[in-house]
């Protein structure tokens, strides 16, 4: 318990799903929380808000769209202003694109574009506003939420899997970039969840087999806690992290 | 007699009316190094010597040919706002605000106007869209051209419409309006100041973490920078004494302290370093953690307790920051030294070249 007491954390993406359940989890374990969603969900945000705020844990909740260079800044400007630091930054807003998902031959350039710059370019700027402060004080973790779609090449998965897989290469540079400076990078595939994200890309799939994102949650803790101090550029399975757990 | 007089003349001149020079428009670097097609850290340096020796003249990432290992680098870690806002009066009037001095945390000092005219008074209501309202309160007595104004939202609720709202104050040789990330530098924690402190812009992490592979230590104060300029030249030439925020850490006066003790140098990255560490020395010439304000000049004759060297941009003619400079180096010698910058072709103002003091 309380693992990550007196962390900073900024969860992106926390208006419901993995992003809701990783802010309450790290308020339960005793961290500070930042979470932020896109305007059109200021309504998961709130909620998210209000449960992390039941748990007497500090809160800011900040509406920005993380793919716009504007709204990064600003996202990252009031979380220092209001904690002073951000210890830990967990990159999961992500975009899955056009539903029912089509082939990439038939994806349309621009939903390809709002993909990656969703799920690659905004983690890029997001890290590069908020990892300075890190390496001023030699400490800090950066979690990018992947996915099995990101390593194996799934028809139909195309923009979201190709986003996936830069983003995971994006983890092992800035890694191989920050060895050595206490600033840690990494990145966990989450496995299948039952989340609003996960229905709308497998309407016909069967969500009674899908783990709640409750159950995943014990890997991004560690990974946000210094018990993995030592620990950057490694891609983690979130459903193995927790049988290893369990043996 | 008649010299002590001359020397006590001179002494009183400011270091801004001594060195004189003519900064031609193609000298002002209208955008970031970036933008130019350079890395960030490639902007060109003169390197300064202390005392004599002529300028050596090379560029910015060779900065570690000039540091030693047990050298202390202290840079500002302020974050920029977009501190240029734009709003209308009871009469629907357009009026130009820029934020001066943050005071508490719906309390701002501000500068308002109507194109290049300093306007305001007493009472006027200000709409800036978005909800957002201040009230003028008062007049500063001791710098009539800012006014303390209220805004009628507070804390997180103010500064997230600052940030929608407002854009990076610039001056006239910057063209457009740049993305706020810009004026930001790599080490950049909570924001508060109104210009970027842009000594520490051509500095990269692969250049940080490189001076420290080899023993340079880094440390950080904030100060909160107000503006540079009030846009009335006559008012810019009297110098005005603004009062800026400052915090020295205990991390980082422990951290001078020691660099002192161990005969390291004391360097500077810009002149809101060297007058936040001024200000909190101590009588012994040591420095603890301090949070205040400081309206400290530096000039010719000031003794510097703590800081041994400075990293700075380079500053237009009357500039008070030249007064600081003149603590480092001679007035006379400064003079020569710009006037070898500008025959070679350096770049002045906040994206532009630098210089080290040492």
């Amino acid at each position: 318990m309380f693992a990550l007491r007196d962390k900073i954390t900024l969860i992106s993406g926390a208006s419901r799903g993995l992003g809701r359940a990783l802010a309450i989890e790290f308020a339960r374990q005793g961290a500070s929380v930042i979470i932020n969603s896109r305007r059109t969900s200021a309504a998961g945000l709130a909620e998210t808000e209000q449960r992390v705020r039941a748990l007497n844990a500090p809160v800011l909740s900040v509406l920005a769209d993380v793919s716009q260079r504007a709204d990064v800044e600003r996202l990252a400007g009031e979380a220092l202003a209001r904690f002073g630091r951000v210890d830990v930054l967990v990159n999961n807003a992500s975009a899955l694109g056009p539903t029912p998902m089509p082939y990439l031959v038939d994806t349309p350039i621009e939903e390809f574009e709002v993909v990656l710059r969703t799920n690659v370019t905004a983690p890029f700027m997001l890290t590069r506003a908020l990892v300075g402060q890190m390496l001023a004080r030699g400490a800090g973790s950066i979690i990018n939420v992947s996915s099995d779609a990101g390593a194996v090449g799934y028809p139909t998965w195309g923009a979201y899997g190709v986003s996936k897989a830069a983003l995971d290469h994006l983890t092992r540079v800035w890694a191989a970039e920050l060895e050595g400076t206490g600033v840690r990078v990494n990145s966990v595939d989450p496995g299948d969840m039952d989340t609003a994200m996960k229905r709308a890309s497998e309407p016909d799939g069967n969500a009674s087999r899908w783990t709640k994102p409750e159950t995943v949650t014990p890997v991004f803790v560690y990974l946000a806690s210094d018990e993995s101090a030592r620990v950057s550029g490694q891609r983690f399975l979130a459903q193995q992290f927790l049988a290893a757990q369990r043996d | 007699m008649l010299e002590l007089t001359l020397s006590e003349n001179r002494a009183g001149q400011s270091a801004s009316a001594l060195v004189q020079f003519v900064l031609p428009p193609e000298l002002e670097a209208r955008e970031p190094a970036e933008l130019r097609g350079l890395r960030r850290d490639a902007v060109r340096l003169m390197v300064l010597p202390h005392a004599s020796g002529e300028p050596i003249h090379t560029r910015f990432d060779a900065l570690g040919e000039f540091l030693r290992a047990g050298d202390l680098l202290v840079v500002n870690d302020s974050r920029t706002l977009p501190a240029l806002l734009r709003a209308r009066d009871e009469n629907g009037e357009p009026i130009e605000v820029r934020l001066a001095h943050r005071r508490a945390e719906d309390l701002w000092d501000a500068l308002l106007l109507n194109g290049r005219t300093h306007i305001g008074r007493v009472g006027m209501r200000l709409d800036f869209g978005n909800d957002l309202h201040a009230r003028i309160l008062a007049r500063r007595p001791d710098l009539p051209f800012l006014w303390r104004m209220k805004f009628d939202v507070c804390c997180s609720s103010l500064l997230d419409l600052i940030y929608r709202l407002g854009e990076p104050v610039r001056y006239t040789y910057v063209p457009d309006a740049l993305p706020l990330d810009l004026y930001q530098t790599v080490y950049a924690n909570s924001p508060g100041s109104v210009e970027m402190p842009s000594a520490g812009r051509p500095l990269t992490w692969e250049l940080l973490l490189k001076l420290k592979r080899n023993g340079v230590g880094l440390a950080s104060i904030s100060l909160h920078t107000g503006l540079s300029s009030t846009r009335d030249d006559a008012v810019d030439a009297r110098h005005p004494n603004y009062d800026e925020e400052f915090h020295v850490p205990a991390t980082t006066a422990q951290a001078v302290n020691e660099t002192r003790a161990r005969g390291g140098r004391v360097l500077a990255v810009g002149t809101t370093v060297v007058r936040a560490l001024e200000t909190a020395a101590r009588a012994d010439d040591t420095l603890a953690e301090t949070r205040g304000w400081t309206q400290l000049r530096i000039h010719q004759n000031y003794r510097l307790r703590l800081v041994d060297g400075l990293l700075t941009g380079l500053h237009e003619p009357q500039a008070s920051h030249l007064d600081l400079l003149s603590a480092f180096v001679e007035p006379t010698r400064l003079q020569a030294a710009y006037q070898a910058c500008i025959a070679r072709g350096y770049l002045w103002h906040e994206f532009g070249d630098m210089n080290l003091i040492v």
